[in-house]
């Protein structure tokens, strides 16, 4: 249950935000992020937004590994 | 290791955390993932067929349904049966066996169960049918929690008379402590740090226990792992984000605050494991009448499981799925005998589905 999927925000109104999943659209809770706006990318859990989605994961891992190397 | 004389391309980097872990030669290690979603990845992934002999994973009990104990599921039928009440669920616990019915069967003897996709969707439904009684079963660990507070919000301010919660909400920091001498290195579960932060981690490490918070993919996670390797070599307790394009070291803040809002911390049971003091979240007085235990003043349940089962052993990392006399005999996805059988996350049903990919 610690699934979350990833999305991009379409719309948000009134705590609540359309976001697209691979074309798949759905409306989510967005009252736990402030300032989410169109185009962003989000972290979806049980109908929550809980995290904006800050870089690509081959782009951070690549960081990660630089930095231990 | 010397510093590389060109930066890793992105492309590239899984190849470099799968290279390093194949050449891990550095001594014996238990890499615990407590996420149930993890341990599925790692399985689909087929991560296990890349590590070195003496790199073992075990499988943890970070899936809130196979630590539901099952006098939860006992209520939870009781509700439905003995007091009618319409039960909200996330479709998991359905089919997780209680002391004699699961959900599932007290479907045919007259329970209304309904399965949604989130809490807010269950407070919903309440709303739009209110002359039914709607209990929503409140399980899950940091990450979840906050959607069900959500819900109470939602619930407070419509003003929705007809919905409560039946909670067995869990947090993990008491866990870990008493995992800890199950192995030497935590995968940490990246969305519960999403929403907790780093500062228990980051404890944890400074009494000795090592982990890395691990994302889902499969970059994410062979870098974990990489790095976790690569650590545990230097022979010094570590904490890594190796997630912190969705984990910050604060978490969510709003969040944290909604949990606060509702709830409190309790003693609670996890299947397998006891009861661990403090790692529970019940309801505040202030809210009792959101509380399903006191609203229909629920006896205790018998909370009985079969004796045959070992998913005990299995969440504590002490035994394999595959060590259970019942795996794929008597227990099987279609006829589970444990709950973690059951779950999309549980070990013994990935253990399961990914049949033949065993270490």
């Amino acid at each position: 249950m610690c699934v979350g999927l990833p999305a991009r925000v379409v719309n948000v109104k009134d705590g609540r935000a359309v976001v697209d999943a691979s074309g798949a659209q759905k409306e989510i809770s967005a009252q736990l992020l402030e300032d989410l706006e169109p185009g962003d990318y989000v972290m979806i859990h049980a109908g929550t937004a809980i995290a904006k989605i800050g870089s690509d994961d081959e782009e951070e891992t690549a960081g990660l590994l630089d930095a231990l190397l | 290791m010397s510093k590389p004389a060109e930066r890793i391309n992105m492309g590239d980097a899984k190849k470099q955390a799968i290279s390093m872990i194949r050449s891990y030669d550095g001594p014996p290690v238990r890499i615990m993932e407590v996420c149930g979603t993890h341990t599925h990845e790692l399985f689909r992934l087929g991560v296990r067929g890349i590590l070195p002999e003496q790199v073992t994973l075990i499988s943890g009990p970070g899936c809130p349904v196979c630590v539901t104990p099952p006098d939860f599921i006992d209520a939870a039928v009781w509700l439905a049966l003995e007091k009618q009440v319409t039960i909200t669920t996330f479709g998991d616990l359905v089919r997780v066996p209680g002391s004699r019915d699961s959900l599932a069967s007290a479907r045919g003897k007259g329970a209304k169960v309904e399965v949604v996709y989130s809490p807010q969707d269950a407070c919903t439904y309440a709303k739009e049918h209110p002359e039914e009684d709607v209990v929503f079963l409140s399980v899950g660990f940091e990450t979840t929690t906050p959607s069900s507070c959500l819900a109470l919000e939602q619930a407070e301010r419509e003003k929705i008379s007809n919905f409560s919660l039946l909670t067995a909400n869990k947090t993990m920091p008491e866990a870990y402590k008493m995992l800890q001498g199950s192995a030497d290195i935590f995968l940490y579960p990246g969305h519960v740090n999403a929403i907790a932060g780093n500062a228990v981690c980051q404890q944890l490490c400074r009494q000795g226990i090592s982990g890395v918070v691990t994302g889902f993919t499969a970059a994410e996670i062979v870098t974990a792992i990489a790095i976790a390797l690569s650590k545990f070599k230097e022979g010094k307790p570590f904490f890594v984000n190796a997630y912190p394009r969705v984990v910050k070291d604060e978490g969510s803040p709003a969040a944290q605050a909604l949990t606060d809002k509702y709830l409190e911390p309790c003693d609670t049971i996890w299947r397998g494991l006891g009861e661990i003091p403090g790692s529970g979240l019940r309801l505040k007085e202030e809210y009792a009448s959101f509380d399903a235990y006191r609203r229909y003043a629920i006896p205790k349940m018998e909370g009985k499981t079969s004796p045959l089962c070992r998913c005990g052993e299995v969440l504590q990392g002490k035994c394999r799925p595959v060590d259970c006399k019942v795996f794929g005999k008597g227990c099987t996805p279609e006829h589970p005998i444990g709950a973690c059988m059951v779950s999309g996350e549980g070990a013994c049903s990935a253990y399961y589905q990914y049949g033949g990919v065993i270490k």
